[in-house]
């Protein structure tokens, strides 16, 4: 019984399993091999050297400072709009928090180039914002500093990622009862107290979920600085990219792309850790 | 239950007033020397004639639909009230605008002497127990109870001896540290009372406090919320709408119909002596009789005739199982001894104990209970049987049928 049961379980799980195994895990492993090898002469040698990664703290670190710059201004410009939308659908949209909630999903059928393109016709020299400055008087040339720069880059991918930082924050706003919070309100809790001792305790995961999912998201995009973000905007994807691509040095890209996931990982905990703290109600 | 009654728990006073008279109207605990500001309140002294808690004209209407019709109602300090109806009734919304959960549509509520109508939840001197108990899901058991001291700012020595002597009111010593996600039904319930309590509400209120819970469960934590409210000299206010609960715990019972209480007194008399024909079917088992009342004669349809002023009209005639008497057919009518007898067939006996509740079916027009001592009756005569069952005029309460 027990036995047919685990033969059973795992029956169930192995295409997810197997999915992950041939698409995630064989592939990672192999650039993970990769980035210990060399290139000589437009061809790789197997081998193991350290040389890749010290390439990568020698020549890249600037881009790499600067991806986590921008991944972490738009994580957190992401999470906290997120979580502020979230909570109004939440608690105070009423009956209409799920139509609002609707209404911010909907968004993620316009494609991601499409939002990207959308962004530059808004940020252009000729674009929305400028048309709208100049019809109003407000400027005569147009400004070109929004369009092909970090604020474009940022503006953009927090555009982007939003509904997926929504997603889990209101997931878990949606598990807090309002029972507790009734109950906060009577032992004389102020609604500052409820939402700082409450709610947002409850809403932890939920927000380092939103805070994952879009510092890694902007920290391993590389198409929205290509289109939007200008020459100076050298986020290490961009590198990565023409390492695998006009470069042919693999080992390389692979070792930008762990020495990335180093940094990713090492955020996300980082920052998991601090939201985990800074959320917990005083003891 | 005694040992625990002498134990030193005994002397400390959860509740404000305590047992001492001096104190009464002020929420400043005797032992604390330092006024309780949990609230920040600014209590008066009070005369001691003064109700706890009084609602003047109180309403509620959703729109067009009225919950609580205008009412006066006034609770005294010590008091054990049960809030007594039907679902929908409109007892939880009375509970919610004492607590300060519903704005009232109209009229007032002062309690010890301080107008509260328009002050939220946090910032009365009420607290209440949830239904569904409302436990903080992210905190400990401990980290539940001090969570209002904590946010009242009492310095900590103080918060860690209330607590323990919240913990030991509720006997939850040893949870301390425990999830309240591991606690079962009845330990939840006594943390969310031991979380009320720790703030020495001038009220308690309690929203249907045993309904969660199963039977034996029900009766244990019946006589916990009386012992306690024995110990803390506390007033608590419980909606339920389930009588006998009221019966078991309340010293007076509201009992509630459509948005007005129609009886208000102690359970005794609500039992006794019901004032409609809703209170007494809704509170204790009742046989009923129709008929009419014509020159203050009312005769029953099935039979018995007795004197009762009123105007003339439909009636229903209302008896308690327990003020029936059951007697063998072989027995002549007189032999029962009393003075409205009706013959009919014995349904079903159910042994109870001290006595039997007998099932006797009257021909076509229905069925009566009664409650009888008579234990051996059930052995005379089967089910199928012929009894006479009759009751003293004078047991019956006779309303208006409408």
């Amino acid at each position: 019984m027990r036995k047919s049961n685990l033969n059973r379980r795992l029956f169930l799980i192995a295409p997810s399993v197997m999915i992950f195994t041939i698409l995630f895990l064989i592939p990672i492993s192999y650039f993970f091999v990769l980035s210990f090898w060399q290139v000589h002469a437009y061809r790789l040698q197997a081998g193991f050297t350290l040389d890749q990664y010290m390439k990568v703290f020698s020549d890249y670190l600037a881009p790499l400072g600067y991806t986590f710059m921008i991944a972490m201004t738009i994580a957190l410009v992401t999470t906290t709009v997120a979580f502020t939308y979230a909570y109004f659908c939440r608690f105070k949209a009423g009956s209409l928090g799920t139509a609002f909630l609707f209404v911010a999903l909907v968004t993620l059928f316009g494609g991601y180039l499409t939002k990207i393109y959308m962004w530059k016709i808004i940020l252009g020299s000729n674009g929305v914002l400028n048309s709208a400055f100049e019809w109003l008087g407000i400027v005569t040339d147009p400004i070109t500093v929004f369009l092909f720069s970090p604020f474009a880059v940022v503006i953009t991918l927090t555009h982007y990622t939003l509904p997926f930082a929504i997603l889990p924050i209101y997931g878990s706003l949606r598990g807090i009862s309002d029972l507790p919070i009734e109950a906060a309100r009577d032992i004389g809790a102020t609604p500052q107290r409820v939402f700082f001792d409450i709610i947002l305790p409850q809403a932890r995961v939920g927000l380092i979920s939103a805070f994952s999912v879009t510092f890694l998201f902007a920290a391993g995009d590389y198409v929205t600085p290509l289109l939007v973000g200008g020459p100076q905007t050298s986020m290490i994807g961009l590198f990565i990219q023409s390492q695998f691509g006009h470069r042919l040095n693999q080992p390389l890209g692979s070792a930008m792309s762990f020495t990335v996931i180093g940094m990713c990982v090492v955020t996300i905990v980082f920052m998991a850790m601090l939201i985990w703290r800074a959320t917990r109600s005083a003891k | 239950m005694l040992a625990r009654l002498n134990s030193p728990s005994l002397k400390m006073p959860l509740s404000p007033q305590s047992t001492n008279p001096e104190s009464t109207g002020s929420r400043v605990m005797a032992d604390d020397g330092s006024g309780d500001q949990t609230r920040g309140s600014k209590l008066r002294g009070l005369p001691e004639s003064r109700p706890l808690v009084e609602l003047r004209k109180l309403a509620k209407h959703y729109g067009s639909i009225t919950a609580v019709h205008a009412l006066d109602l006034e609770i005294g300090r010590g008091e054990f009230l049960a809030i007594l109806g039907p679902s929908g009734c409109g007892k939880t919304t009375l509970l919610r605008m004492i607590s300060g959960f519903a704005n009232p549509s109209a009229g007032t509520i002062r309690i010890a002497g301080e107008d509260v109508t328009r002050r939220g939840p946090h910032n009365r001197p009420t607290n209440m127990v949830f239904q569904g108990y409302g436990l903080f899901p992210h905190m400990t058991v401990a980290q539940n109870v001090a969570y209002g001291l904590r946010i009242a700012k009492r310095p900590r020595t103080e918060i860690v001896r209330r607590v323990d002597e919240a913990m030991a009111l509720v006997h939850l010593e040893s949870f301390r540290d425990r999830s309240v996600t591991q606690l079962s039904g009845g330990q939840a319930q006594r943390v969310a009372l031991a979380r009320a309590l720790i703030m020495r509400p001038e009220v308690l209120l309690l929203d249907e406090p045993l309904a969660a819970l199963d039977l034996k469960l029900r009766k244990a934590m019946q006589e916990e919320l009386r012992s306690i409210h024995a110990r803390t000299g506390g007033t608590f206010v419980f909606v339920t709408h389930d009588q006998e609960e009221a019966m078991g715990l309340a010293t007076r019972i509201c009992v509630m119909e459509s948005g007005r209480v129609i009886q208000d007194g102690p359970p005794e008399a609500i039992y006794s002596f019901p004032r409609s024909r809703f209170v007494s079917t809704f509170i204790g088992e009742a046989n009923i009789f129709a008929g009419q009342r014509s020159k203050s004669m009312v005769s029953l349809e099935i039979g018995p005739c007795f004197e009762d002023h009123g105007p003339d009209e439909d009636v229903v005639c209302v008896v308690r199982p327990e003020k029936m008497i059951i007697a063998d057919a072989v027995d002549d009518a007189s032999s029962l001894g009393c003075d409205a007898h009706l013959a009919g067939t014995l349904e079903d006996a159910v042994f109870l104990g001290p006595y039997v509740k007998y099932v006797v079916r009257l021909g076509d027009e229905g069925r009566v209970l009664v409650d009888s001592r008579d234990i051996e009756l059930r052995h005379r005569v089967a089910v199928g049987g012929a009894v006479i069952v009759g009751w003293y005029l004078g047991d019956q309460r006779v309303f208006s049928d409408q």
